[in-house]
């Protein structure tokens, strides 16, 4: 079957990797050390410290950055048609020297082209921004998009930007102007309404409801109808909360219309039209449950697998989606729903 | 075909929804700006809020996000619960393009006289 992977975080080594893409004087400051690249405020708890543990190199340490093991245990092994590289090093969390993080985004965006795109036609590409100078992303997005094998935007998930506003316009309009899709992915500082909580696990399990407060932003600041072709995909967000969320603000919209009536459809059908979902984690759900939820979502078009390789929290294509789904679903969730929203083909054997 | 005399033409009023008797039930009876005189259950599709204490208002659009816009004046009825908006001319909701709908009377004028014809 052909398989797409909405979801796979690629990285590199350590960031003086970024010191030879770099511009000055950034590459002055990265090289004498002057940071060390991000850290998570939080210990991870799994056994391999946030990737699954069996993710090693020849010589028995963590991998993060090699290409042969990720072919090996991913590509290869599940016989994957297209792999969406989505990073985990999202600029954008930099809260200030935004000279700095717009060159970081660049510098990454250039190492992942050379290093990752240029070793496998079967990867996607994904435009890593710094989002708090949306001009400044804009000209990064037009910068990148001429890649052939580059088709979406990465919008990290942070704590203080919702991206429904005005500000990030630009952005918006870029991606809409080269054909891309907008990617929403969580960051190690994306929270839920009363912060991260006191344990990793509440943080974990608070990431969809940051995700919710970015699709009500995105929808009723007018993002949807401003960019009428514009596509969004939530990764790693959930999907199971979707039904909620489109009845709450169809309600909303229905008595509250009047506030912003620059929202043209209901929400639902913003959603339905323009919004998709990557799978993992796809929260051990039985044949039938998820044959009601795809009910209730109205739609059995807005999945779209994915693996999060190498992160702990990995879903098996083989087991995370039940065998028991009838066979044409299973193909819209595993190829035809990712292949639309990407615009992409099987490859000529 | 019944044809039931409800008001005096110079009893509906713009801007509002006013209750005349009509059998057991009631109608409500606005003045459209065009001079049109409209008449709908007084029973909300959504809950049943009476909608009697609704406002009548305009239509908001925008093309521009935070740029509020009015027209239409007197042609929207906003229930008086959950604020749903309905347009007095065609009876069909705002925000879902018409899934829940006003019931509507037809009115016919014969002299001074308003007519609702079931
Ligand atoms: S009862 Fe009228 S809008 Fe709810």
């Amino acid at each position: 079957m052909l398989l797409i992977d909405a979801d796979v975080h690629e990285s590199f080594a350590g960031i003086r990797d970024l010191v030879p893409y770099l511009k000055e004087p950034y590459r002055e400051w990265i090289e004498r050390g002057a940071w060390r690249g991000f850290s998570q405020p939080f210990a991870y708890t799994s056994p391999g410290a946030g990737n699954r543990a069996d993710v090693r190199n020849a010589d028995g340490s963590a991998s993060v950055s090699d290409y042969g093991v990720m072919r090996r245990q991913l590509l290869d092994t599940y016989n994957q048609t297209y792999a969406v590289l989505t990073g985990y090093f999202y600029p954008t969390m930099l809260k200030l020297q935004y000279g700095l993080s717009s060159a970081l985004a660049a510098a990454y965006n250039d190492y992942v082209a050379e290093h990752w795109l240029a070793k496998d036609k079967r990867f996607i590409g994904s435009i890593q921004i710094n989002a708090r100078d949306p001009e400044a992303a804009a000209r990064e997005i037009d910068r990148m998009a001429a890649h052939p094998q580059i088709k979406q935007v990465m919008l990290p998930v942070v704590d203080d930007i919702a991206y429904g506003h005005p500000m990030y316009r630009p952005i918006f309009e870029a991606a809409e102007r080269h054909k891309l899709v907008i990617a929403l992915h969580h960051t190690i500082l994306a929270e839920g309404p009363f912060g991260m909580g006191l344990h990793y696990i509440e943080r974990h399990t608070l990431l969809p409801t940051s995700m919710m407060a970015e699709v009500i932003s995105l929808i009723l600041n007018g993002v949807f109808d401003g960019y009428p072709s514009l596509r969004f995909i939530i990764l790693e967000g959930g999907f199971s909360w979707l039904p909620h969320l489109m009845w709450r603000m169809d309600r909303e919209y229905r008595q509250g219309r009047v506030e912003v009536p620059w929202v043209k459809k209901l929400p639902s059908q913003h959603m339905r039209e323009r919004l998709r979902f990557s799978t993992q984690p796809a929260e051990d759900l039985t044949g039938d449950q998820w044959l009601k939820l795809i009910d209730l979502m109205g739609s059995d078009e807005f999945l779209v697998f994915s693996t999060d390789y190498p992160h702990f929290d990995f879903d098996d294509p083989r087991v995370s989606i039940p065998r028991s789904l009838p066979d044409d679903l299973q193909e819209k969730i595993f190829w035809k729903n990712g292949a639309a929203l990407y615009g992409l083909e099987a490859p000529v054997q | 075909m019944t044809r039931h005399r409800v008001c005096g033409v110079s009893e509906v009023a713009s801007n509002a929804m006013k209750p005349f008797a009509m059998g057991r039930g009631t109608v409500l009876l606005t003045r459209l700006p065009s001079g049109e005189i409209k008449a709908v259950g007084s029973r909300c599709p959504h809950q049943g809020a009476n909608l009697e204490h609704g406002c009548v208002t305009g239509h908001a659009y925008s093309d521009q996000p935070n740029v509020l816009l009015m027209d239409r004046p007197g042609q929207i009825l906003r229930c008086p619960w959950h604020g749903f908006e309905f347009d007095l001319s065609s009876g069909e909701s705002v925000a879902d393009h018409g899934k829940l709908r006003l019931r509507r009377f037809n009115v016919e004028i014969e002299g001074d006289d308003v007519f609702i014809v079931m």
